[in-house]
């Protein structure tokens, strides 16, 4: 079912119709769209139509402070925000030369991956909800929500946090949260099981996703295919131990892979991370409390604070892929550009239209869930 | 600078007109029908922000608006309540319109976040419609960046208790001051903008003709008027079997 080696089987033309599958559909992820061609109901042909998310971030945030550009970045990707923050705060850094205290990373390596846990639970749930499985999307969205208690009792805010700002995090950990922090994870660890046994075992799911959407490691690698997806197909590449950021170097952890490349193996990658995910947490929380000194270095006024000239490309690994960070300033107060380099508009956009090819079209819904695609990120 | 026109004016409820209502039960079976609308609001399942994403657990077991009769609906035509969740950008924006009009009255808009309030944090942005009032009529607005669940439910709540006392009329505006939409509607998009539904001629139905819905903008409805080519296709064909 390549886009290469694919053929169309030869119908009478009147087989032939055209399909508007969005924006307004229950089986699509966020405000997306695709005109798809069926015979049947199997799509010949699919064109991704995008654009009804779109900001104009990059041009927004070359009008706006360096700091104020803080409250806009978590907007690019709604499920998954933190990454946004920190590495758009790790390129002004890097171009500012501020040295971030060990303290502040690490609060910034427990909300990224607190924030991935969130975004999991979420994607694998509507990807749940799309074969039929409501149960799952119930329990996912309901045990996310106690991960954004969390967020809440350390930023302030349950979904956008605007809590890492350039040199560091705006505050201190709240008393008692790694305690509090740690029973979620000893929750959600003896969910995982419930999990195993609702959803990814589940022959109704295992039966419908296994094939659908499938993909080589060389297709992924050029189609641009990053994150889980691409780990789905065998590579074991992450971000987070090829080009450490952080304190990620000095934790502990496993890049789990699979060889499927297709759905299944898509969503059992992010099962085993969320066991990766708790296991660096637990690292954190044990780590956290022995590491003194200040959460973040001082900064000039933020309101008239001009960062020196030059560059800098940063990345990061979030929940849907690789988002790297290009910052280039001129002397200013503000950004001369900014370009974000986003996963999901591969995802999205090239690698979705070429699955989709030879689905049926109940499974386009399986596909995009699967990519974990993040519409306002396409468009931004 | 007075802002007071900014602030949705709540419309006071007309009778139709030329209607008399000589049934002395008529009243009753009003408020039931009015309580029972109140009870069973389906919304219409569309993302249009980032204010979408609290929606899941306002719906799911955590808030669960299913409570209070609330639930997700699929197609336009059977929704009751349209949800704006967010900034809405000029494309998005043709879209919600193209619904709005293919929904049955009585229908409310409800805008979640601020930034369908005033721009938001997109006040500047080139491809985001601002006030969303000036292109439909808004029953309540969810002020915030974004409304928490509870927010939410509680802005859901008041239109409850709006509908129930007949407050929420202001899907009549539309078809009342429908030159005054479209004219913003088409300084957006165009003066040749169409939608398929015919408003005007709801408006006649519904007895809530103005001098006020048509007017110099819905005049450009006519001349720019395209004939639905593959509807006069069939018909001919079918002419053509008869003879
Ligand atoms: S008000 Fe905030 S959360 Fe809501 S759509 Fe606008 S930016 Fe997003």
């Amino acid at each position: 079912m390549r886009p290469e080696n694919y053929q169309a089987r030869s119908q009478p033309p009147s087989n032939e119709f055209e399909l508007n599958f969005g924006p307004n559909h229950p089986g699509i992820e966020g405000n997306y769209a695709f005109r798809v061609k069926l015979n049947g109901d199997q799509v010949l042909e699919a064109r991704a139509d995008a654009g009804y998310l779109h900001r104009g971030f990059e041009k927004l945030m070359e009008g706006r402070l360096w700091i104020q550009n803080i409250a806009l970045v978590p907007r690019i990707c709604v499920p998954d925000p933190v990454p946004m923050e920190v590495c758009y705060s790790l390129a002004i850094e890097e171009i500012g030369g501020l040295e971030v205290p060990e303290r502040a990373k690490w609060i910034r390596v427990m909300q990224l991956e607190m924030s991935r846990l969130a975004a999991h639970l979420f994607a694998f749930g509507g990807h749940a909800a799309t074969t039929g499985m409501y149960t799952t999307m119930f329990w996912g969205v309901a045990d996310r929500d106690l991960i954004l208690d969390r967020f809440e009792e350390l930023t302030g805010g349950r979904v956008y946090s605007i809590y890492n700002i350039p040199g560091g995090v705006r505050r201190d950990v709240p008393e008692g949260f790694l305690d509090r922090l740690s029973s979620l994870l000893d929750y959600l660890e003896s969910r995982l099981p419930d999990y195993d046994n609702l959803f990814f075992t589940n022959q109704v799911f295992v039966k419908r996703a296994r094939g659908v959407g499938a993909m080589t490691q060389e297709q992924a690698l050029k189609w641009g295919v990053t994150g889980p997806n691409l780990r789905a197909t065998g590579l074991e590449f992450d971000v987070r131990r090829d080009d450490p950021y952080l304190v990620y170097d000095q934790l502990d952890f496993e890049i789990p892979t699979e060889s499927g490349g297709d759905a299944l193996a898509r969503n059992l990658v992010r099962r085993a991370e969320l066991k990766q995910s708790i296991r660096i947490l637990r690292q954190v929380i044990e780590r956290l409390p022995s590491i003194e000194g200040p959460i973040r270095c001082p900064i000039p006024n933020p309101l008239a604070w001009n960062v020196p000239a030059g560059e800098a490309y940063t990345r990061v690994e979030s929940s849907k892929g690789e988002l790297a960070y290009y910052v280039v300033s001129t002397g200013g107060d503000k950004p001369y550009r900014v370009h974000v380099r986003g996963p999901s508009s591969m995802h999205a956009v090239q690698v979705l239209e070429k699955l989709a090819l030879g689905a049926r079209l109940e499974d386009i819904a399986q596909i995009m869930f699967s990519l974990d695609a993040c519409p306002p990120e396409v468009d931004r | 600078m007075s802002k007071l026109d900014n602030i949705p004016v709540r419309h006071q409820p007309t009778e139709a007109a030329g209607r008399k209502r000589t049934n002395p039960l008529a009243h009753v079976f009003d408020e039931l029908v009015k309580f029972c609308q109140s009870r069973s609001m389906f919304m219409l399942h569309y993302c249009t922000g980032c204010g979408a994403i609290e929606l899941p657990p306002a719906m799911t077991s955590r808030f669960d608006m299913e409570r209070l009769g609330i639930q997700p609906m699929v197609t336009p035509r059977q929704a009751d309540i349209l949800l704006i969740t967010g900034y809405v950008s000029i494309k998005t924006l043709k879209r919600i319109i193209l619904t709005y009009e293919q929904m049955q009255s009585p229908k409310y808009v409800i805008g979640i976040c601020s930034c369908t309030v005033n721009g938001g944090m997109y006040w500047q942005s080139y491809a985001t419609a601002k006030v969303l009032k000036d292109y439909l009529p808004v029953d309540v607005y969810i002020a915030g960046c974004m409304p928490r669940p509870e927010a939410v439910i509680s802005g859901m709540r008041e239109l409850m208790s709006d509908i129930k006392s007949g407050r929420a009329q202001n899907w009549k505006r539309y078809y009342e001051n429908y030159d005054h939409y479209l004219g913003n509607q088409q300084k957006l998009f165009g003066e040749d903008w169409q939608t398929p539904t015919d408003i005007i001629a709801e408006a006649r139905h519904y007895g809530l003709m103005t001098d006020r819905t048509l007017g110099e903008h819905t005049a450009l409805l006519e001349k720019h008027q395209r004939p639905l080519e593959a509807l006069e296709m069939r018909l001919s064909a079918r002419e053509k079997q008869k003879t």
